[in-house]
């Protein structure tokens, strides 16, 4: 038994490291690091949703007053600063947006975020959201090089500032970006800013995220006590075995 | 206690002897090692599967409109419903990772062998059967996934001559997968599919116990010398299962427990492999996922699927195929004609053969998962032609697999097999 | 063979003490089964406090307000219902709602009106009897069931009758009266069904 232990373990680490084929297309996605362990950076993350986000985008599965819960919020700080929309405490965040105004101005309705980084992983959200670039081209202005002509306005500009395309000499292909306007953060300061929107999604994707962590340590020191009491009670019982 | 024993067997004459028949006067052989330990976890699995899924209809919705709503439901309204998703999800792969260690297990050991055949064949069915009942609770999240995963797995059976588009259209009960397809396949997950599962774990389990169970040296047990400091006439090296194999099974399971909660607690979606990303998306029958592949578990088999190609105007000789590299493991007692049964003391190319069969299968789950479109440009360059690169790869493992059966058949069949001599009694090692 | 005494002892202890930390952990294990049972989010969302206006609730009239998916009766009483009320005591079986009654109002609405103020009557529509919904029979005339009637509640169900503060009357089946639910002022004209004065839930 214990020769096969580190072959056990080899094969679940190696497993877990292989994991499969990158969570959403594209290649070269910058890492979120992304967290839900921080309280502070998920409420300042919530605040840069309300603020900038939820003017547009709903997130249905997600309860005004579990978010407060969750994040340390109180009851008066979620319906004073964050809801704006009229929605009792007890109800989920959605957009205020009539469906039928955002197909008109956006040529399609703005989808729902409350399962956002659980379908393109928080590293492309992340990345989504950094790399937005003026775009003469394109009907809004603006284009990304994570979503190609994404068709959603770069709704953090202010913060940003306006990027702008570098091209590959002779083609359409983007070789980078380059912060010509700056915006009212700094590029660190900004990167910051938009790793605390993706923690916020991230935990919005799957607010047990903070259950799990919490009970999963004692459970599995738990699990480690009992075993080791039956393996003493087995090797007790097979001493009979000769 | 010992009064309400007796008051119990009074009224029920054969309990008392059924739990000394399976469990304190069931002779196991003494030198059971790690690869033994799969099978009472396959049905603790089971165990978890039945009880989580009883809890998981509580509050599920088996309808298209309401279905991918009910499962965040469940992980965020229902109190503790998180832990029972999970644990049901992470109990479907580990079902899977259990049970094909389990069957590999029988390979090492040749359990199939007389006069086990029938232990294996009841296995085999189980094995598809889980197979049917992990496909179809795939489906009931109605996530992107579920939905183009039914609508491609049923149109395998598209491919099956003449009656082919009526049966797709018959198993869906309508042109796409939809609400009629996602209530029968609801109904069958959780009722009739438990059912038979439920019945043929107990006739695996009554036909090992009429024949004994094999053990790592392959040596008759039963056969041998008789006598042992419980039974004079019980086989010299059996124990009882009960406490000796319990009490070990016991410290399994508790290993196991500690490797599920792991996941479940800290990698519920284990990177993608257990819950698909693109099954955060609602079923959506105008958006086709990126990577259409199925769950890990599926992979080896569906990728010989893609691997053979269509012929005289049909695809039928792919699903044949997959269908095919299932069935000639249920004649598996009949291609194997080995003298011996355990590994330890066959010939050279058995051991070569089913170390390259092993190999076949994880390489064809490999390019089931597209790991291959993945690795082949790091390791061989992004300018390949990765079309080309599969094909070959894959057709060349599918061979493999397929010649394996081949090779056994001959290598045992004719002679060629030079075996070791099998010990009178049981060995052990540690 | 066996050359080793078996500890008992030991056998014992072992066995024991696994045996509890199994049990711990099983009955641990049953516990997320048992609480999932318990009102969802959802449930308790919907079954939040319930706000209503009541400006435009006529003198006389009734108005059903839905709460916790039950029915919850708010009436703009007149001085001719309030004053009706004493009146009918000694036909009540519990008109002081201290005898079997006593636990189907909060402290604060524990009185002859049955009520926080007096104009208003908050109640849940529900008849102590089997649990069909009441009609409202408001104004004070004779009806086909009961000729000195003054004002209040017949359920259709098994003809059980309460007067306008839902006191139930002597000789029907219905064996209390109906019950009041926590509930408070907000304003004048605002009413909160679900919280006491004191914000209780």
């Amino acid at each position: 038994m214990k020769r096969f232990l580190p072959a056990i373990a080899l094969t679940f680490g190696l497993l877990l490291g292989a994991q499969p084929a990158a969570q959403a297309e594209g290649e070269g996605l910058m890492s979120a690091h992304a967290s839900v362990r921080d309280p502070a950076s998920l409420q300042r993350g919530a605040h840069l949703f309300f603020n900038y986000c939820a003017g547009c985008h709903s997130l249905k599965y997600l309860r005004y007053s579990r978010m407060a819960d969750d994040l340390g919020l109180t009851e008066k700080q979620v319906m004073d600063n964050l809801n704006v929309t009229g929605a009792k405490f007890q109800e989920p965040v959605v957009s205020s947006m009539p469906a039928a105004d955002a197909t008109k101005w956006f040529g399609k309705n703005p989808p729902d975020l409350s399962l956002e980084v659980s379908a393109k992983g928080a590293d492309w959200v992340y990345t989504y959201l950094n790399t937005f670039y003026l775009d003469p081209s394109t009907p809004i202005g603006w284009n990304n090089t994570t979503l190609k002509n994404a068709a959603m306005p770069f709704p953090l500009w202010e913060l940003q500032g306006e990027q702008t395309a570098v091209m590959k000499p002779g083609t359409h292909e983007v070789e980078k970006l380059q912060l010509t306007t700056p915006g009212s953060l700094t590029p660190v300061e900004y990167q910051q800013a938009t790793r605390d929107l993706v923690n916020f999604l991230t935990y919005a994707s799957e607010p047990a995220a903070l259950q799990r962590h919490h009970y999963g340590v004692w459970v599995i020191l738990f699990l480690a006590l009992f075993t080791l009491l039956a393996y003493f009670l087995k090797k007790e019982y097979w001493k009979d075995v000769h | 206690m010992s009064k309400f024993s007796a008051w119990i067997g009074e009224r029920a004459p054969g309990l008392d002897a059924t739990y000394r028949k399976h469990m304190t006067e069931y002779y196991a052989p003494k030198n059971f090692n790690l690869w033994y330990y799969f099978g009472s976890l396959a049905l603790l699995v089971l165990i978890n599967q039945i009880v989580t899924g009883i809890f998981l209809t509580m509050n599920y919705n088996p309808s298209a409109a309401g279905a991918f709503d009910s499962v965040q439901y469940i992980m965020r309204d229902v109190q503790w419903g998180w832990l029972i998703r999970y644990m049901h999800t992470t109990g479907a792969s580990l079902f899977f990772v259990v049970v094909f260690l389990h069957m590999f297990r029988g390979l090492l050991y040749g359990s199939y062998q007389k006069p086990r055949e029938l232990v294996w064949l009841l296995g085999m069915l189980i094995f598809l059967t889980l197979m049917a009942e992990a496909f179809m609770g795939y489906v009931l999240p109605w996530g992107n996934m579920s939905f183009w995963g039914a609508k491609v797995i049923v149109s395998l059976f598209g491919t099956v001559p003449v009656v082919g588009n009526d049966l797709v259209e018959w198993i869906m009960g309508d042109f796409l997968p939809a609400d009629a397809t996602l209530n029968r396949f609801f109904a069958l997950h959780v009722v009739a599919l438990p059912i038979v599962l439920l019945l043929l774990v107990v006739l695996h389990l009554a036909a090992l116990h009429e024949v004994g169970s094999n053990n790592p040296d392959g040596v008759d047990v039963k056969h041998g010398p008789k006598g042992n400091r419980w039974s004079p006439t019980a086989p010299v090296d059996g124990i009882p299962f009960h406490p000796y194999y319990t009490l070990k099974d016991l410290v399994g399971v508790g290993v196991f427990l500690i490797v599920a909660a792991f996941i479940i607690f800290f990698a519920p979606t284990f990177g993608g492999w257990f819950l698909e990303h693109d099954n955060s998306i609602p079923a959506n029958n105008l958006l086709t996922p990126a990577q259409i592949k199925p769950v890990w578990y599926f992979t080896a088999f569906y990728a010989i699927v893609r691997m053979v190609p269509s012929a005289f105007g049909t695809a039928f000789w792919g699903v044949l195929g997959m269908f095919g590299s299932i069935a000639l493991l249920f004649a598996l007692p009949w291609i194997d004609g080995g003298k011996v049964r355990s590994i330890r003391y066959r010939g050279t190319g058995y051991k070569v053969g089913l170390m390259v069969f092993v190999l076949s299968f994880f390489c064809l789950m490999a390019l089931g998962m597209d790991l291959t479109d993945e690795y082949f440009p790091r390791i061989f360059g992004s300018g390949i032609d990765l079309t080309t690169w599969d094909n070959v790869f894959g057709r060349f493992w599918t061979l493999v697999y397929f010649g394996y059966f081949v090779f056994l058949w001959l290598y045992t069949h004719l002679g060629w097999e030079k075996t070791k001599p099998v010990p009178e009694r049981v060995t052990m090692h540690d | 063979m066996a050359n080793e005494v078996v500890d008992h002892g030991r056998r014992r202890f072992l066995t024991a003490t696994t045996a509890v930390v199994g049990g711990i952990g099983v009955v641990s294990a049953a516990v997320p089964f048992i609480k999932s049972w318990e009102p969802s989010a959802r449930a308790l969302a919907a079954g939040a406090p319930v706000t209503q206006s009541l400006k435009k609730i006529e003198p006389g009239q009734q108005i059903v307000v839905p709460w916790r998916s039950l029915p919850v009766f708010i009436v703009n009483r007149t001085p001719e219902q309030l004053a009706a009320l004493p009146k009918q005591d000694d036909r009540l079986v519990d008109p002081k709602s201290d005898g079997t009654s006593s636990g189907q109002q909060p402290e604060y609405a524990q009185n002859e009106t049955r009520s926080i103020k007096p104009q208003w009557l908050v109640m849940v529509g529900i008849c102590t009897h089997l649990g069909c919904v009441p009609d409202y029979h408001g104004e004070m005339k004779p009806e086909p069931f009961d000729p000195n009637w003054a004002g209040g509640y017949y359920c259709p169900c098994h003809h059980s009758r309460y007067d306008i503060a839902g006191r139930v009357y002597k000789g029907v089946p219905a064996p209390k009266n109906m019950e009041i639910p926590k509930y408070h002022f907000i304003d004048d004209t605002t009413v909160q069904i679900g919280v006491g004065p004191k914000g209780e839930a």
